[in-house]
C-alpha cells in the first residue's frame, strides 16, 4: 500500500508517517465572503449620499460633547436608582409579609409590562393627571415645575430599571446558601440585619456582573429620553440635523459615540466579572 | 420685501415654463403611479382623521386633484418630519407636499414651488393674560424643535424684546405640535408657536381653548419640494397647479380647511426670503 | 432537684405528610453533655433545630432556662412570639452546623466578632481580644485573618465553634459537627469539643461518632422514627442496650 512497514496481523506501522496540515478550505472561503460583504457595505457608505465632512465636523461639536456628558450622568444616576429600588423590591418580594410581597409583585409587573418610552412620556406629562404635587396643608408645587425633563428621565429610567434589577437581585439572594441565613439567625440576627450584613454582600458578588451588563443597556436606553426633551446625545444630534437636514451624518456621529462608550465599558465589565467570580471557584477543602 | 420675492418667483417660473408644455417623466407615466410621503401629524395639512383613521388634509386633497389631472394614482407613505427631505433625496418620494416651509437652507439640493402662505403664529390658552405679542417677552414659549420655528422665535425675540430692553423669550422644545399643545395645557409653557395654517383646525378641535396673539410674525411659504435635477416633473406639476388656481378648484380646497386667506395668486418658485 | 436547663415536653413536628417528631419529651441538665444518636430521619436533627427555633414546633413546648421558647401563653391560648423576640431567645444557644456555614466574605476573626458587635452591641476592642482568646482556645491564632476558603474543613469547623462561643451561650448545639469532614480532620474538632465539655458547657450533640459519645457523653439518647427509644449513660446505651432497635442500630454502624 505505502512505504509503511507492516506489523503483525497485517496492520501497517503508521508511526513513521507525518500528518498533513489541514487545508480548512471552507474557513478561508467564508472568511473571504464575509470580507467581501463588509467591503461592499463599506463602499456603499463611502460612496452613498453621505457628506463625511459633516460627520467629522460635528463629531466633537460642543453640543454633542455636552450630550455625551448628559447621557453618562443620566445613565449612572438612573442605574443607581434602579439598583436601590431593585434591592428594596427584592427584599419585599422575599418577605414573609404578604402585603409587601404583593406590592413587589405589582411593581415588577407594572414596570416590566409597559414599554419604557411610554413610562417616560407618562412621567413627563403627569401634570395632566396631577396638576399639583404636594402634602396637603404643608407644601405644594406645580407638577410641571417639579417634573423637569431631567427628573422625568431619572424617574422613568430608574424605576423601570428597578423592576428588572429586582429580579437579578432576587436571583442573587436566592443563590446564597440557605445555611448562611441559618448561621446568621443562630447568632441572634433578625431578618433585616442578616440580609444586610450576610446575605446581600454575598449576593452582590453574583449580581454585579449582570448589573454591569444592564448598565451598558442603560447607556443606550437614555436615548429614549430625547422625546421628553432631556438633552442627551441623541437629542443633541437631532437638533443639529433639524437645523441642517443632515440626518444620516448626525446619526452616524451619535452612533460612533455610543459605540465608543460601549466599547470602553464592555472590557471593564468583563474585568469586573472576572474579579468577582474569583472568590467563588474555591470550595471548602 | 414680499413684492420683490413674488416678482422674483414669477420671473423664475416664467423662465422655465415658456420653453414648452411640460410632460410627465417617463418613469412615472409608465408606472402610472406617483410615490408621495407625508408626515401625517400636521393637521389640517396632513393627518389621520381620528374618527375614520383615513389620511386626510389640505395637502392630500391638493395632491389627489393634481394626480387626477395627471392621470396617475398616488401611493402614500408616512414618515417623521425629519425624514421628508432624505426621502426626496433617496427618491423614495417623487416630490414632497407635506406642510414643509420653503427655506433657503433647504434649497441646496431641492427647489420649492410655493403654494400656500404661512408664518409662525403665537397662541396661548384663552385665559392667559397676554394680549399682544410683546407681552410674551421673558415668557416660556414652546414649539416643535424639528421645525424652523425655534430660529424664528429667537429672531423675533432679538428684534422685539431685547431691542426694547425686555427680557428674551425662553424657548422650550417640544417633539411635535400635539406635544407642544400638551405642554401649554399643563402650564409648562406660557405660549406656543405653530404655523398659522394649523391653528384654525386646533381651535376647531378644542373650541374656546386657544387664542392667537398678534399676527403671524414672519411671512413664508409652504412649498412642494422637488429634486434639483427633476425639472421636468416640477414643470408639469407647476403647470397643473396654476390651472387649479385659475379655475377655482385650488381656492375651494383651501376654503374647505378654513385657509382661504392663505392662498397664493399663482405658484411661486423659491420665493421665501428666509 | 434543680430545674433542668432544657425541658422538652410533648413536642411534635410534621413536615407535610412526614412526622419528624412524635410527642418527644426530654430533659437536659446544666453542664450535661448529651449525645443524640440514630439513623437519618429519626428526628434527632429536627429536635436540635427546634431548640434554637430554626424549625418551629407544631405542638408541645420547649423551656430554656425556665423561659418558654417561641410562644407566649395568654388566656388559655398560645401566641407566637415576634421575630425579634425569637431572635433574642436564640442568644442563649449557640449552634454548630454540619457544613460549618462560616461567612465567606469575612475573616475568621470577623466571623467571631460579628455577633457580639453587631447583635449584642458590645465594644469592638473588647470583643476583638475575646475573639483572639477563643481562637487560641480552638488552636487557630495563626489563622485570625484567613478567609473560609483558605481553611481546611476542620479549621473552619473550629472557627465555627469559636463563633458560637463568642455569644456566651448557656447551651451549645452541635448538628453532626464532623460528618462533613475528611477522616483525618475529625480528630482536631473532637478534641475542641472534649475541652469544651470538660470546661462545663452544656452540650447537645447529634453525632455518629460513637467513640466521642463513649468518651465524653454523660448521657446518650437513641431516637428512631421521631421518638426516643432509649436513654441512659453511654456505657449503658452503647455497651448494653436494652431495646432491640438500639441493638440493631448499633450493630449496623459499628
Amino acid at each position: 500500500m505505502s512505504n509503511a512497514a507492516t506489523l503483525a496481523g497485517g496492520f501497517p506501522d503508521l508511526s513513521k508517517l507525518p500528518v498533513a496540515r489541514q487545508a480548512h478550505w471552507m474557513r478561508w472561503f467564508t472568511a473571504a465572503a464575509i470580507v467581501a460583504v463588509l467591503l461592499t457595505i463599506g463602499r456603499a457608505f463611502a460612496n452613498g449620499q453621505i457628506e463625511w465632512s459633516y460627520v467629522s465636523r460635528f463629531l466633537t461639536a460642543p453640543v454633542i460633547l455636552q450630550g455625551i456628558v448628559n447621557t453618562m450622568v443620566m445613565a449612572v444616576l438612573a442605574m443607581a436608582l434602579g439598583i436601590f429600588l431593585g434591592i428594596v423590591v427584592a427584599i419585599m418580594r422575599l418577605s414573609p409579609n404578604p402585603v409587601l410581597k404583593s406590592v413587589a409583585l405589582g411593581y415588577t409587573w407594572l414596570f416590566r409590562g409597559t414599554p419604557l418610552i411610554l413610562q417616560l412620556l407618562l412621567w413627563f406629562n403627569i401634570a395632566l393627571v396631577f396638576p399639583t404635587i404636594g402634602i396637603p396643608g404643608l407644601w405644594s408645587a406645580r407638577a410641571v415645575d417639579i417634573m423637569t425633563p431631567f427628573l422625568s428621565a431619572l424617574l422613568g429610567l430608574g424605576i423601570n430599571q428597578g423592576a428588572y434589577t429586582s429580579e437579578v437581585m432576587r436571583a442573587g439572594m436566592l443563590s446564597v446558601d440557605a445555611g448562611q441565613y441559618e448561621a446568621a439567625k443562630a447568632i441572634g440576627m433578625g431578618r433585616l440585619r442578616a440580609l444586610r450584613r450576610i446575605i446581600l454582600p454575598q449576593a452582590m458578588r453574583v449580581v454585579i456582573p449582570p448589573l454591569g451588563n444592564e448598565f451598558i443597556g442603560m447607556v443606550k436606553a437614555t436615548s429614549l429620553a430625547s422625546v421628553i426633551q432631556y438633552p442627551e446625545l441623541l437629542h443633541s444630534a437631532e437638533n443639529i440635523y433639524y437645523a441642517n437636514s443632515r440626518v444620516i451624518e448626525l446619526l452616524i456621529v451619535a452612533g460612533l459615540w455610543y459605540l465608543l462608550v460601549v466599547s470602553i465599558l464592555t472590557p471593564l465589565q468583563m474585568l469586573l466579572e472576572r474579579r468577582f467570580a474569583r472568590g467563588f471557584s474555591q470550595t471548602a477543602r | 420685501m414680499r413684492r420683490i420675492s413674488i416678482s422674483a418667483g414669477l420671473a423664475a417660473l416664467a423662465a422655465i415654463t415658456t420653453a414648452h408644455a411640460a410632460e410627465l417623466p417617463d418613469a412615472i407615466k409608465q408606472a402610472g403611479v406617483l410615490r408621495l410621503t407625508v408626515n401625517s401629524t400636521y393637521a389640517p395639512m396632513e393627518y389621520r382623521d381620528p374618527a375614520t383613521n383615513q389620511l386626510v388634509g389640505l395637502d392630500i386633497d391638493l395632491a389627489n386633484e393634481l394626480a387626477k389631472r395627471l392621470n396617475v394614482k398616488i401611493v402614500w407613505s408616512e414618515t417623521p418630519f425629519a425624514e421628508l427631505i432624505p426621502s426626496l433625496q433617496t427618491k423614495r418620494a417623487d416630490f414632497i407636499i407635506s406642510g414643509i416651509s420653503d427655506r433657503s437652507s433647504r434649497r441646496e439640493t431641492a427647489d420649492f414651488i410655493d403654494y400656500l402662505t404661512t408664518g409662525p403664529q403665537f397662541f396661548v390658552l384663552t385665559d392667559n393674560a397676554a394680549k399682544a405679542a410683546i407681552d410674551l417677552c421673558g415668557k416660556k414659549v414652546g414649539t416643535t424643535r424639528s421645525t424652523s420655528f425655534p430660529v424664528e422665535i429667537e429672531k423675533w425675540s432679538k428684534q422685539n424684546c431685547e431691542a426694547s430692553g425686555k427680557p428674551a423669550i425662553q424657548y422650550v422644545p417640544g417633539e411635535n405640535s400635539i406635544d407642544v399643545r400638551n405642554q401649554l395645557k399643563q402650564g409648562r409653557i406660557d405660549a406656543a408657536v405653530q404655523g398659522s395654517e394649523t391653528l384654525p383646525y386646533a381651535q376647531q378641535q378644542e373650541v374656546g381653548k386657544y387664542r392667537v396673539v398678534g399676527e403671524p410674525f414672519a411671512v413664508g411659504y409652504q412649498g412642494i419640494m422637488f429634486r434639483k435635477d427633476d425639472a421636468a416633473l416640477r414643470e408639469v406639476v407647476t403647470e397643473h397647479l396654476a390651472a387649479m388656481i385659475a379655475d377655482g378648484s385650488y381656492k375651494s380646497i383651501l376654503d374647505k380647511y378654513g385657509l382661504g386667506t392663505h392662498a397664493v395668486a399663482q405658484p411661486l418658485m423659491n420665493a421665501a426670503t428666509q | 432537684m434543680t430545674q433542668p436547663l432544657v425541658a422538652i415536653r410533648s413536642v411534635s413536628k410534621t413536615f407535610g405528610e412526614f412526622q419528624a417528631l412524635k410527642q418527644v419529651s426530654l430533659d437536659v441538665s446544666a453542664g450535661e453533655v448529651l449525645c443524640l444518636i440514630g439513623a437519618s430521619g429519626s428526628g434527632k436533627t429536627t429536635l436540635l433545630r427546634c431548640i434554637n427555633q430554626l424549625t418551629p414546633v407544631d405542638s408541645g413546648g420547649i423551656w430554656l432556662d425556665g423561659e418558654l421558647l417561641g410562644l407566649r401563653e395568654e388566656g388559655g391560648r398560645l401566641h407566637r412570639l415576634t421575630e425579634r423576640q425569637i431572635a433574642r431567645q436564640r442568644l442563649k444557644t449557640g449552634m454548630v452546623f454540619q457544613r460549618f456555614n462560616l461567612f465567606p466574605h469575612k475573616t475568621a476573626l470577623e466571623n467571631i466578632t460579628e455577633g457580639p458587635v453587631q447583635v449584642q452591641g458590645r465594644d469592638r476592642q473588647e470583643v476583638r481580644s475575646e475573639a483572639m482568646e477563643l481562637l487560641a482556645r480552638v488552636g487557630l491564632t495563626a489563622k485570625a485573618d484567613a478567609y473560609a476558603s483558605q481553611l481546611s474543613g476542620g479549621q473552619q469547623q473550629r472557627v465555627a465553634i469559636a463563633r458560637a462561643l463568642a455569644m456566651k451561650p448557656m447551651l451549645m448545639l452541635f448538628d453532626e459537627p464532623t460528618s462533613a469532614l475528611d477522616p483525618e480532620l475529625v480528630g482536631e474538632v473532637l478534641s475542641v469539643m472534649k475541652e469544651l465539655a470538660r470546661s462545663g458547657m452544656t452540650m447537645l450533640v447529634v453525632t455518629h461518632e460513637l467513640g466521642f459519645a463513649r468518651e465524653v457523653a454523660d448521657r446518650v439518647v437513641y431516637m428512631d422514627h421521631g421518638a426516643i427509644v432509649e436513654s441512659g449513660s453511654s456505657r449503658d446505651v452503647l455497651g448494653a442496650p436494652r431495646e432491640a432497635r438500639t441493638q440493631a442500630f448499633l450493630s449496623a454502624v459499628i
